[in-house]
């Protein structure tokens, strides 16, 4: 048996000490020539257009790269973003959503150097620019955008000719005109937000904004105790109690298809995925609107960026921003519109699109007029859960808007604390 | 470039193999040297070669993929560590903010705690008997069962999709949705229906808005010495009334085991994690190695080494642990604090290892061990009945009120609640009444049925006063309220559930609702028990018929068939069913993190789904990995008490 066992391991030890010599080439090979890509949620004909048609591309650029593309859901992001930055050893470009710069942080890699000089930053939009902008240095590329306006079913408003509420208080007189109620039920909402209902954070941030308020004070420290933010909760708890008078209204029934083209929702939040195409006839009646505001606000629409970044653990970030440049071009960009429907970042991009689109033509414009990328929001992974909790409780009439507010405030305070953000 | 990406895995696969034949056949030598230093037979030592050798590859994937994540996972729950910033070692400050609920991260943990209890303690005995009705159901044999079957199970292969949990969602719609539609369409028909659909909809809100408010940590005030003092009259109610048997005494004791279980449980938890720790804790452990050794005197010698060794690590453990703390969270004057209680415990565990082993020493030890327990008991007593709360007791025993200020919004809120003495106490003495009652047994039963009966006069008099005084402590909110003008928000939906009876257009709102958020979980819980159906199913086939027919000849008729002879014949397949639902209650996770809303989430959130996103989400690793230390330590303690009282009720005999 000892001699079976030593001839095992001779051969094991003779084997290990041989592999790497014969495979040292591949190894280096590899890592110096495989460029991965993620981004999430692909449909079959974009991965199609990125392996046929744009790789080949840039492998004709660069000889001897080989670019490779990742996709998954949203459901596993988190989970599949966290291990690779746990790790260090992942994809060599990320996908990333609106307020993930703040979350990564310097998990991502500064790439002020390979961008500098590039002159294509000009067509940018400047809130694109700052969405993938963090502690002042440039960690990635704005890849689309999502301009989240509030749409407005003019042929099914009470009082078509008043047009869409630019103010608070009269976004609440539409509320109370274009709510009907039955039974206990709703049979009508005058407004809904982007995830089928009547509250959501991102929406609560966009009205602390248009009430003329901020997230954070110049010291650093949370605002969530200011005038304004008291503005903005108050407007969505009164709009609440006109389409649920009590906590026991039920809301309407499940809506099959778009809730605009439903007919039982006369306005809301929603990105372009969720309207119909541009292409039916519904658009000729639907008015693009922004937010209201405050007294001492302005209306805005919140823009949310989706970019790629380029993590801290790419040893050598020159080939990663190489592609970036190359798939954020003009070309790219229009290319991309037409087959994944992304809307480019890039303004150079947008006359071939309005030219050919009326309500993307409009809805790009008034973007443009109003539009306010949905960034620096510091420690957002926290913040979320946070505003979710405390507005639940001042929403269904569980703490006073004054608790809410000072809670919201030590809380997010405690949480920039622990996070560095003051000191 | 493809080549060189399969060359590359080939290499990486050469790379594995022979890195797991190596470290088995390294396995097996390790095994045969350890077998050598036994002395064990060459014969022995060569199949423990070979042995070790082929379990290899297990044993090192269980090191590499289970055990060092295990082990790194419980030294990053004591330290600080955010993905992407260095790790700093934290002691207990993960573990404190969890279990003293401190902070948003601690109010967090124990509502999503809550909730894993409230789906464990609703949703598996719902869960349980939806099974076994379906199990009874299609034990039969009637022409197509096996189709019946295969459809009542079918919700267990698609139960969790999100396909499926989507058209939950829709199902339970509260406007249209087909439940409510359905549920509707009946109560329209039957008018008797109409009313008890109404009337479950008044008692659920309230329940669940009564929930919520605990939940929420609204101040219970006298109402949380209702429930042990309910529970204490209930027990010895039982106790009291008619003859005294075994059964009795075993239910005497067994609920004074669970009860000093709980207890123990709620105050190690909070009390391990205490900065500074509470001397206390040397007192407790002292007189528990104490009498740990005392009652292995009578051990073999053997058995007592081991268990020197083992009580005098433990020990040696404490000690370091109570010094440490006492070091740094307090000044260096104060550490005395900690050094007087370890010498007066370490004294006589010291008489106890070294000191002769006759009578007259064990009487001393014995004395010891009170003396210590008395000052155990002063101590905790001294912080308990200060600023004059011992009165609650005399004023509910005089069926008076504690509440002074009833008009004082700020009284009742922050003076009243902590003036309050812990409801463990009401506890406390229901283990001593219990244990009481069990220890006189038939050897005293004039002492017994006068501890039971004045035990029962106290617990049904302050049962029936903190029922009354918590009523007066909820309504005086209501009373404030309307006289300010102002809303109230103490257990603002529970009140809010009391306020109407519902009418006829009311429905559940089911997921759009706090109130209804959990109870739709379990709904979808209980869709999908097909698994504990089929285990019942298996359980019941096994049944011998003879049983039913000798039941039958003396004249059992259905229902006394199934409690005296179904129920027991497969109580080892109930008690599967209950360990394993339990466990997968407190893992709920699927369910939350797809059902949730914004306004739900917090309602919803399970131990698991919180843990996922402090860890995914949020980024800390380092309160992620406590959390789920905990909810490990948990499921253990549940598991091994369910199979500790398994004993009773669980019939393995065929």
């Amino acid at each position: 048996m000892k001699r079976v066992i030593i001839l095992t391991l001779i051969v094991l030890l003779a084997g290990v000490v041989a592999l790497p010599a014969g495979f040292a080439h591949p190894v280096e090979a590899r890592q110096t020539t495989v460029l991965e890509i993620y981004i999430t949620g692909l449909t079959e004909d974009t991965m199609n257009w990125f392996n046929d048609t744009l790789f080949p591309a840039f492998e004709a650029e660069h000889p001897g790269v080989d670019v490779q593309i990742l996709t998954g859901g949203w459901g596993d992001f988190d989970v599949t973003v966290a291990g690779w930055i746990t790790t260090g050893d992942g994809p060599d470009i990320i996908y990333l959503g609106s307020e993930y710069a703040a979350t990564f942080g310097d998990l991502l890699m500064n790439l002020d150097e390979q961008f500098q000089g590039w002159e294509d930053w000009a067509q940018y939009l400047p809130a694109a620019i700052d969405t993938v902008t963090y502690d002042g240095h440039i960690r990635g590329l704005p890849l689309l955008m999502s301009p989240r306006p509030i749409f407005y079913r003019a042929d099914l408003m009470a009082d078509p000719e008043a047009g869409a509420p630019l103010t608070f208080a009269d976004a609440l007189e539409f509320m109370r005109a274009n709510t009907v109620l039955e039974g206990g039920a709703a049979k009508q909402w005058a407004f809904m937000d982007i995830g089928n209902d009547l509250f959501d954070a991102q929406e609560f941030i966009g009205y602390i904004w248009s009430a003329g308020g901020t997230l954070y004070y110049e010291d650093g420290t949370s605002a969530f105790d200011s005038p304004e933010t008291a503005e903005a909760m108050q407007y969505m708890y009164d709009r609440r109690r006109v389409m649920r008078p009590t906590e026991d209204t039920a809301g309407l029934p499940p809506i099959e298809g778009t809730a605009l083209g439903s007919g039982m929702v006369i306005s809301g939040i929603f990105p372009m995925w969720a309207m119909p195409a541009t292409s039916d006839p519904l658009w000729n009646d639907v008015l693009i609107a922004p937010y209201p505001a405050g007294p001492n606000g302005s209306p805005l629409i919140q823009v949310f960026i989706d970019w790629l970044a380029v993590p801290a653990y790419v040893q050598d970030p020159t080939l990663a921003v190489e592609f970036l440049k190359f798939l954020g071009s003009q070309d790219n960009a229009i290319a991309l519109k037409d087959v994944a429907g992304f809307t480019p970042v890039r303004q150079d991009a947008w006359d071939q699109i309005k030219a050919a689109d009326p309500v993307w033509a409009k809805l790009l414009d008034i973007t443009v007029e109003y539009g306010r990328a949905f960034s620096d929001i510091r420690a957002s992974a926290e913040l979320r859960p946070l505003i979710f909790e405390q507005m639940t409780l001042y929403l269904t009439d569980q703490q006073s808007l004054e608790d809410t507010q000072q809670m919201m405030k030590e809380e997010y305070d405690a949480i920039l604390e622990d996070n560095g953000y003051l000191d | 470039m493809a080549s060189d990406a399969r060359l590359y895995n080939l290499q990486w696969s050469v790379y594995t193999i022979i890195f797991i034949v190596a470290s088995s056949v390294t396995l097996g030598l390790l095994a045969r040297f350890t077998a050598r230093l036994f002395r064990l037979s060459a014969s022995e030592q060569r199949k423990i070669f070979w042995g070790f050798t082929f379990a290899g590859p297990w044993i090192v994937g269980f090191i590499i993929f289970v055990l060092g994540p295990a082990l790194a996972s419980l030294y990053y729950s004591f330290t600080d560590y955010t993905l992407g910033k260095s790790i700093k070692w934290a002691g207990l400050d993960n573990y404190r903010t969890l279990l003293l609920s401190e902070g948003r991260q601690g109010r967090m943990f124990n509502t999503s705690m809550l909730n894993s209890f409230y789906y464990a303690l609703l949703g598996v005995p719902l869960q349980i008997a939806a099974a076994l009705g379906m199990a009874l159901l299609l034990n039969r044999e009637i022409p197509g069962i096996r189709v019946f079957r295969m459809i009542f199970y079918m919700p267990v292969i698609l139960a969790g999709g999100p396909a499926i949990l989507l058209a939950w969602r829709y199902m339970l719609a509260s406007n249209g949705g087909f439940v409510n539609e359905a549920s509707r369409q009946i109560a329209n028909i039957f008018s008797g229906f109409d009313y008890l659909y109404r009337l479950w909809i008044y008692l659920m809100e309230a329940f669940n808005g009564f929930y919520i408010g605990v939940m929420r940590g609204d101040a219970l005030g006298p109402l949380k010495y209702t429930i042990p003092a309910v529970l204490a009259a209930l027990l010895l109610l039982v106790l009291a009334r008619g003859e005294w048997s075994e059964s009795k005494r075993v239910l005497a004791w067994r609920s004074a085991q669970i009860l000093g279980i709980a207890v123990m449980f709620r105050l190690m938890s909070k009390g391990l994690v205490a900065q500074p720790i509470d001397p206390s804790w040397i007192y407790g452990v002292g007189i528990a190695a104490l009498v740990g050794m005392l009652t292995l005197n009578f051990a073999s010698v053997r058995q007592r080494a081991a268990a020197h060794v083992l009580i005098l690590g433990a020990l040696a453990v404490v000690g370091v642990f109570a010094l440490k703390h006492a070091g740094f969270a307090l000044g260096a004057g104060e550490t005395w604090r900690y050094l007087i209680p370890l010498l007066l415990v370490v004294a006589p565990l010291v008489i106890s290892l070294v000191g002769p082993r006759t009578p007259q020493t064990a009487r001393r030890l014995w004395g010891a061990a009170g003396v210590l327990s008395a000052i155990l008991l002063v101590r905790l007593a001294w912080g308990q009945f200060g600023d004059g709360r011992l009165e609650v007791l005399t004023r509910y025993l005089t069926l008076g009120s504690t509440i002074e200020r009833p008009a004082d919004l700020d009284y009742l809120q922050k003076t009243y609640p902590t003036w309050l003495l812990s409801a463990l106490w009401f506890y406390g003495a229901a283990i001593a009444v219990l244990l009481g009652a069990a220890l006189l047994g038939e050897r005293h039963p004039r002492a017994r049925r006068r501890l039971l009966r004045g035990g029962l006069l106290v617990f049904a008099l302050l049962a029936v006063s903190s029922f009354s005084d918590g009523r007066r402590y909820f309504q005086a909110f209501l009373d404030i309220a309307e006289a300010t003008g102002k809303p109230n928000y103490h257990f603002a939906l529970f009140h809010d559930s009391l306020r109407l009876f519902p009418d006829r257009t009311r429905v559940p709102l089911w997921m759009n609702s706090e109130l209804w958020s959990k109870p739709s979980l379990i709904l979808i819980t209980m869709w999908s028990s097909g698994t504990g159906m089929l285990i019942f199913l298996a359980a019941l086939k096994n049944v011998p018929q003879s049983l039913y027919e000798a039941a039958e000849v003396d004249g059992a008729n259905i229902i006394q068939r199934f409690f005296k002879i179904t129920l027991p014949m497969i109580s080892p397949a109930m008690f599967y069913n209950i360990v394993i639902g339990v466990i997968a209650a407190l893992q709920t996770f699927e369910t939350v993190y797809i059902l949730q809303t914004p306004l739900t989430r917090d309602s919803l959130s399970s131990a698991a789904f919180l843990l996922y996103a402090r860890t995914f989400q949020e980024l800390r690793i380092g309160e992620g990995a406590a959390m789920s230390w905990i909810l490990v330590v948990i499921i253990l303690t549940l598991t091994v008490l369910q199979f500790r009282f398994s004993r009773s009720w669980v019939h393995y005999e065929a």
